[in-house]
């Protein structure tokens, strides 16, 4: 009797501190949602009335001759990012920085974080300007001394500078999360590896990269979520051109038809309607990573005492 | 302690010198009080008054407040704001002299880059579902329609019909078509302009051209003589000759300017008598094939026109003598000036300016006008300032401060009397300007005519870029656009 009791007061006790997380929970991720999904179901623009046209948008999305395309180069463009810089040279520049002096390595990986600290539209102009067509572009500058002919970057490679500008500002974070994974691996490791043969790139593949496999896998995860609905650099630096919709992706297409009509004609249905189907891009993708990635098992309390 | 004293005393004359500074620095970047004369405008006009005080009488509050949103994105159109606060001390000294306790207060905003229109629309939208609307909204004309049909402005016609003796009279009378909607007048011009095909004379000299021919070019051009192939010919000659980087430069977002080239091929932007908005064929196949032969064929415009900055790719490159064609607008001359970049006597020695030529032989040169208007909203009705707002934009209204605005942004005279104002008429780029709109056209009044405009950027940015050649991108723009706007566009051949 009396150990129910304490039972429910446990469970009492638990939900007030769930309160506040839920709270932030309901109001900031969960009726957004909801309600981005609703007004994707009308044809809701400046005046703000709530017209239900059912599955409207979504039929439309369907006959859209530019989604298929769009949701390539949406693809294309978390994944490229992802591989080659989020995780990919996230991973490169902690190695290398935790391998070196430590305070030349942590004076390397702030030069790193400087993309990130930097407002938005200074650091996108400061690529725009390094990427333009003349000789005197830094870009261009800089390739003339080894011979490559000057041209528009922007033109020439839109997506290459779209991943470099992403990417540069992206490693940032896993950085951080794969330099203190590693820093914190037990230094007996390391020592025995080394004790055993074992040469520095032996001890990073065989050691050290299994060791820190779960925020491998966390950085990915989160990335993932996070470039499918990033747009604000490519807005800044391609707008989506420089051709038809060449770098448009999935977000900024929505936030093209909701909010950015020059002529003032906006669709705030059914550019919810297309930021509905990003959530369930993300919602399948977060079920894909936590089937493949196995995270149940890292969120399980340890098997045993450490 | 008497080192404490001397510090105290420096820190004295440092503030005193800071203000000193301060307050020189304030009274040359101080905005030009307006004349004497201005102040006049109720003074002298007894009738005016009347009827100003015949509205006025109904208002029991001691101080009224009117909130006014206006926008440049340039900032020599100041005076769109500026106007009001003029006005409203007019008001106040007159409202003062007979006695009266009531005082008006001009509140609100003028927007500037990088506010762009989009965003300020958005605002204002976004700000009356928070009841928090401006009680005068300045807007493009082409938004009467939607604002109208859905309630957010009132119709005019009663209060001008009080007025109309007395200012209203006075509007260039093809102005009153693009406020009208659904036989109202929902707004008041507040100015217009005629978009140039600006060139530069020292490239023409360069090229081994005459005064007399060069001063002729625009006389050519409005004949017919000299058509949009000519344009191109004479671009990819001062380009091959190496005096100029590029040959043509044309805005570098999106924007109304590029109908122009539409409209030289004898395109329709609408038809008045069905309302519907007009998509003709030949002249939006020709209008492609010639975008893609600046580009591709002359070279004479960059592939990447449509993705540059302002400052690097259109007002630099022109103003500095590397591009000999500019496709602008008369407040661009303005924008100049008051940028430094030119200075009135080198715009006159070196820059020349046009309409933009007929497509072909037998076709008319063009320009495209957009006037700008002030407009009442609903909830200055609910207010009760809606009155008070009319006497204002009555006021402001007027040939002596609406050349204010004119002359500072160089945008055009939207009153028949402005033509013979004293500070207008000096002013000879605006008189030199005038006959352009004869040759001109408004861009429609149509709900939807923000998605037409955004279907041909997205094809013109992708011929430019090279994605699509003239024949493919005309066959998605015609399915985008008939798919998009559905009934209401006509296609004619």
């Amino acid at each position: 009797m009396a150990r129910n009791i304490l039972k429910k007061l446990r469970k009492g006790y638990l939900l007030i501190f769930l309160i506040p997380s839920l709270t932030i929970i309901t109001v900031f991720f969960l009726f957004p949602v909801i309600l981005t999904f609703l007004i994707g179901l009308t044809s809701m623009d400046y005046t703000f009335r709530w017209d239900w046209i059912g599955l409207g948008n979504y039929i439309y999305i369907l006959k859209d001759r530019w989604a298929a395309k769009i949701l390539s180069n949406t693809l294309f463009y978390v994944f490229t990012t992802l591989i080659f810089f989020n995780v990919g040279l996230a991973l490169l520049v902690s190695i290398m920085t935790v391998h070196i002096n430590e305070r030349v390595g942590s004076a390397f990986r702030t030069l790193w974080l400087l993309p990130r600290i930097t407002p938005s539209t200074v650091y996108a102009l400061l690529w725009l300007w390094a990427s333009r067509g003349e000789e005197t572009a830094l870009f261009n500058w800089v390739l003339s001394s080894i011979g490559i002919q000057s041209v528009d970057w922007r033109l020439t490679q839109p997506w290459l500078l779209v991943i470099l500008v992403n990417g540069f500002i992206g490693v940032s974070f896993g950085m951080i999360i794969f330099t203190a994974a590693l820093k914190s691996i037990p230094e007996d490791y390391i020592r025995a590896a080394s004790v055993d043969g074992a040469s520095t790139l032996q001890i990073i593949r065989h050691v050290e990269l299994p060791l820190i496999r779960w925020p491998i896998m966390f950085v990915t995860a989160y990335q993932t979520l996070s470039l499918l609905t990033s747009y604000e650099y490519i807005l800044l630096v391609t707008d989506g051109g420089p051709g038809l919709f060449t770098t448009e992706v999935w977000a900024l297409y929505s936030y093209h038809l909701a909010f950015v009509q020059y002529g003032g004609i906006v669709k705030f249905g059914y550019g919810a309607a297309l930021a509905t189907i990003l959530v369930i891009i993300g919602l399948i993708m977060s079920i894909i990573y936590w089937k493949v990635f196995r995270f149940k098992e890292l969120m399980l309390e340890p098997k045993i005492e450490v | 302690m008497r080192k404490g004293g001397q510090a105290r005393v420096t820190y004295i004359a440092l503030l005193i010198i800071g203000l000193l500074i301060g307050g020189v620095i304030g009274y040359f970047l101080a905005p030009p009080k307006a004349p004497p004369e201005i102040q006049d405008i109720l003074d002298e006009n007894e009738q005016l008054k009347q009827q100003v005080a015949q509205l006025l009488e109904k208002i029991g509050q001691q101080e009224i407040t009117v909130t006014i949103w206006t926008i440049g994105p340039d900032p020599p159109s100041e005076y769109r704001y500026k106007n009001f606060e003029i006005a409203a001390d007019m008001l106040n000294s007159w409202l003062a002299m007979m006695g009266s306790n009531v005082t008006i207060k001009v509140t609100g905003e003028f927007y500037v880059r990088p506010v762009e229109w989009g965003e300020y629309k958005n605002n204002f939208y976004l700000a009356y579902q928070a009841g928090e609307a401006p009680d005068i909204y300045l807007t493009g004309h082409e938004d009467i329609g939607f604002l109208a049909a859905n309630e957010y402005i009132i119709p005019l016609d009663d209060y001008i019909d009080m007025f109309w003796d007395e200012v209203y009279y006075d509007i260039i009378p093809t102005l009153w078509d693009a406020v009208t909607y659904k036989g109202q007048i929902w707004a008041i011009p507040q100015d217009t302009e005629a978009r140039p095909m600006y060139f530069r004379k020292d490239v023409l000299r360069q090229l081994g051209w005459t005064e007399d021919q060069i001063n002729a070019l625009p006389q050519k051009i409005q004949s017919g003589e000299f058509t949009l192939d000519d344009l191109l010919q004479l671009a990819k000659e001062a380009v091959d000759a190496g005096l100029v980087d590029r040959g043509i430069l044309h805005r570098v977002k999106e924007g109304y300017d590029y109908f122009q080239f539409y409209l030289a091929y004898g395109g329709k932007l609408w038809n008045p008598e069905t309302g519907k908005m007009v998509f003709s064929q030949e002249a939006w196949q020709k209008t492609l094939q010639w975008f893609y032969d600046a580009v591709w064929t002359y070279g004479v415009i960059h592939p990447n026109q449509f993705s540059g900055d302002w400052d690097n790719d259109f007002h630099g490159p022109f103003t500095q003598g590397d591009a000999l064609f500019l496709s602008g607008g008369t407040w661009h001359k303005g924008e100049w000036i008051q940028k430094g970049l030119l200075t009135e006597d080198s715009f006159k020695e070196n820059i020349g300016f046009a309409l933009h030529p007929a497509g072909e032989p037998g076709l008319q040169p063009v320009t495209l006008s957009h006037p700008l208007v002030y407009t009442i909203t609903k909830q200055a009705v609910e207010r009760g300032v809606a009155d008070v707002a009319f006497v204002l934009i009555t006021l402001v209204t007027d040939p002596h401060l609406n050349s204010y605005h004119a002359v500072q942004s160089a945008h055009l005279a939207i009153l028949n009397s402005q033509i013979y104002d004293a500070r207008y008429t000096e002013d000879w780029f605006l008189k030199d300007v005038a006959y352009m709109l004869e040759y001109t056209t408004f861009i429609p009044n149509h709900p939807k005519w923000g998605d037409y405009s955004r279907i041909v950027f997205n094809i013109l940015r992708a011929v430019e870029s090279g994605d699509l050649g003239p024949t493919e991108a005309y066959q998605i723009l015609y399915d985008e656009i008939t798919t998009t706007i559905g009934d209401d566009i006509e296609v004619v051949p």
